[in-house]
């Protein structure tokens, strides 16, 4: 029997209330940093048990430690601060990081949390990180006279990074680049960064890059230094999958196929969600498909992210069934 | 010589200075406040921005976008024919904006801007510029489900924004800019925007000028110095090729200088602003050249934005020769 269409999650899962409230909190200045801790754990525990009752194969730890994908490393690595608030819409703002000196990494950041998840279950947990291309592109550059070099010394932290998850057993490891689709012309300085940033790893690499001009890039984003390619394609046009179905996609590589649209508070059906993986099964072999959702669930609520994972597993169990699929 | 701003200022300052704006909108969605409490609010930190410009240094000033939740929805929402939709994000910015749906005719239907501008006036110890998307950028940044044209929807918003720049000129306003960084993007329309801009101006007796920002303008430099506007602004930062156009044949319209970095905290001197502009506007007469960062400065933490405003304006003072 063939054996294929694994589910994972692109990363990022919504924060339970009492986190959240926990961290405005301590961002006052009005919980100990212990407790918050604690909260944190408790947060990871419930992500795992939730992925776990619904039947995901691939984990991740939700993320529950980190606030912004750029601004939680930008608080612990060398050469980077916090600088003052930007808007990024509504009434929202953010601390934006500023790269100010050589970048460097001195300790293991993501790691105790990754450990701690993986505790949790027998199935593996993602290692997940912020790429260098997004770390640098979505911080003000201050430190550096030329954007790739920085880029590239950033690849070179967020190497150590990686090989301390592979080292302590990650077998996944996944490092995002979002910044890179509004901005496909540097695509040849991504793939130089990302081949920094995976050296001397034996973990499976991937890498998400939401909805961009892919078109435009193909083949080249394809030579991305990864295995697998995580894929917003729930919105994506049909230009691309026939691109992908005409030209093709490397023999050796993979696609995590996004098959419901996290920015919508509506729930796919079953069967949108099957159309979807059979469009992708149109392209790849089943063994080399995964099925998850577009984007980090983190701006959905619990229940909704729980409801759009239930959707693919069914889904998914679905177009197993019928094509005879492990 | 003119230092002055392409239009958004940063609506909240840094702690320990209160947030205030912000706050008032959470009390507000959380029904603790009344509308007229926020426009209240919103009317005293408009007032508290046209003073740190001022404060700055600069010669003419906005009145910050204080109002605008994005650059597209302020003026959308007022026009018929539109819904708003989900967030999106602002070109290659971090920044998001709600995207309009075409669902109907666009039409004006009364001013938007206009009561903005004269608060703005009344409370500015400078000379204020109304500042305004342009047709073209609405057009290309909205889902169109009606005209299922791009040029016939631009041509509809700027029949739009030409009942609106009038309604700012019989207010007062003497010189009225439009933003279209949409254009940079898609150099091949320019045949069709230059189209849009007719309509966009026809009638109007004020100065208008035309900021183009994220990018440069190769391939249609002779083509923009044919626009309907009297002074073209250009982004030197994210443009770096405009400085060789620039060089390489006299601009024929007065000049918009966009040399100070909007979308990054790296602060320049004034004595690189004054030497940039020399250099820039080489054979072009000093009072048709307006120097300003390179874009909006929301992209910008408050503190620095204001920083970098008092030294674009020593630059310019030091490019005339005031200050050596």
């Amino acid at each position: 029997m063939t054996k294929g269409l694994i589910t994972t999650t692109v990363g990022s899962f919504p924060k339970p209330p009492y986190l959240q409230q926990a961290r405005n909190r301590f961002a006052a200045g009005k919980l100990p940093r212990e407790e918050l801790d604690e909260l944190e754990l408790q947060a990871t525990r419930e992500v795992i048990a939730l992925q776990e009752e619904i039947g995901i194969d691939i984990l991740v730890d939700g993320e529950m430690a980190r606030g912004d994908m750029v601004v939680f490393f930008a608080e612990h690595l060398e050469g980077m601060e916090v600088g003052g608030l930007v808007r990024s819409y509504g009434n929202r703002y953010y601390h934006k990081p500023v790269v100010k000196g050589p970048v460097r990494w001195t300790e293991p950041m993501t790691v105790e949390m990754w450990k701690y998840a993986q505790s949790l279950t027998d199935k593996p947990v993602k290692g997940m990180l912020t790429g260098p291309y997004t770390m640098v592109e979505w911080s003000f550059l201050e430190g550096y006279d030329d954007f790739r070099t920085a880029v590239l010394e950033m690849a070179r932290a967020v190497n150590y990074e990686a090989l301390e998850l592979n080292r302590a057993g990650a077998t996944f490891i996944q490092i995002d680049e979002p910044a890179l689709s509004t901005r496909m012309e540097d695509i040849e300085l991504a793939i130089e960064a990302m081949a920094i940033a995976t050296e001397g790893l034996t973990a499976t690499t991937a890498t998400h890059v939401c909805y961009g001009d892919f078109v435009s890039a193909y083949p080249r984003f394809f030579d991305m230094p990864v295995k697998q390619f995580d894929m917003e394609m729930a919105n994506s046009s049909h230009e691309l999958v026939d691109l992908l179905k005409t030209k093709g996609f490397p023999e050796d590589k993979e696609i995590a196929w996004g098959v419901v649209d996290v920015h919508s508070h509506k729930i796919e059906s079953v069967d949108d969600v099957v159309a979807e993986i059979k469009r992708g099964l149109e392209v790849l072999p089943p063994e080399r498909l995964y099925i998850d959702p577009d984007c980090g669930l983190k701006t959905r609520t619990w229940d909704e992210s729980a409801d759009k994972l239930r959707v693919i597993v069914r889904g998914v169990a679905q177009v197993k069934s019928e094509l005879g699929i492990e | 010589m003119k230092a002055t701003v392409v239009g958004s200022y940063p609506k909240i300052p840094n702690r320990p200075r209160p947030a205030r704006l912000r706050n008032a909108i959470s009390k507000l969605d959380r029904g603790e406040i009344a509308k007229a409490e926020l426009a209240q609010v919103a009317d005293e930190v408009t007032i508290e921005v046209l003073e740190e410009q001022a404060q700055a240094g600069l010669d003419l000033v906005t009145d910050g976008h204080i109002r605008w939740e994005d650059e597209q929805t302020y003026l959308a929402r007022q026009l018929t024919g539109i819904s708003i939709n989900g967030l999106i994000r602002w070109f290659d910015t971090n920044m998001y904006f709600r995207q309009p749906v075409i669902e109907g005719d666009v039409t004006w239907q009364r001013p938007i801007t206009v009561r903005d501008y004269a608060f703005a006036v009344e409370h500015s110890a400078k000379p204020v510029k109304p500042v305004l998307t342009g047709p073209y950028t609405l057009a290309r940044l909205s889902i169109d489900n009606h005209y299922n044209n791009n040029e016939a929807l631009a041509l509809a918003f700027a029949e739009a924004l030409n009942r609106e720049a009038k309604a700012l000129q019989e207010a007062g306003a003497t010189l009225i800019q439009f933003n279209e960084p949409a254009i940079l993007k898609q150099k091949d329309d320019i045949a069709s925007f230059a189209k849009i801009c007719e309509r966009l101006v026809d009638g109007l007796t004020a100065e208008t000028s035309l900021y183009l920002y994220f990018g440069d303008v190769e391939g249609i430099y002779a083509e923009i110095q044919q626009l309907p506007f009297d002074l073209i602004g250009l982004d030197l930062v994210m443009g770096a090729a405009n400085a060789e156009l620039l060089a390489g044949a006299t601009f024929k319209k007065k000049l918009g200088l966009g040399i100070i970095d909007a979308r990054n905290t790296r602060l320049e001197t004034p004595d690189q602003i004054a030497k940039q502009i020399r250099r820039l506007s080489d054979g072009i007469d000093p009072d048709s050249v307006h120097v300003s960062p390179s874009a909006g400065l929301e992209f910008l933490p408050r503190e620095v934005a204001q920083e970098k405003l008092r030294l674009l304006a020593e630059g310019v003072r030091k490019a005339e020769g005031v200050l050596v």
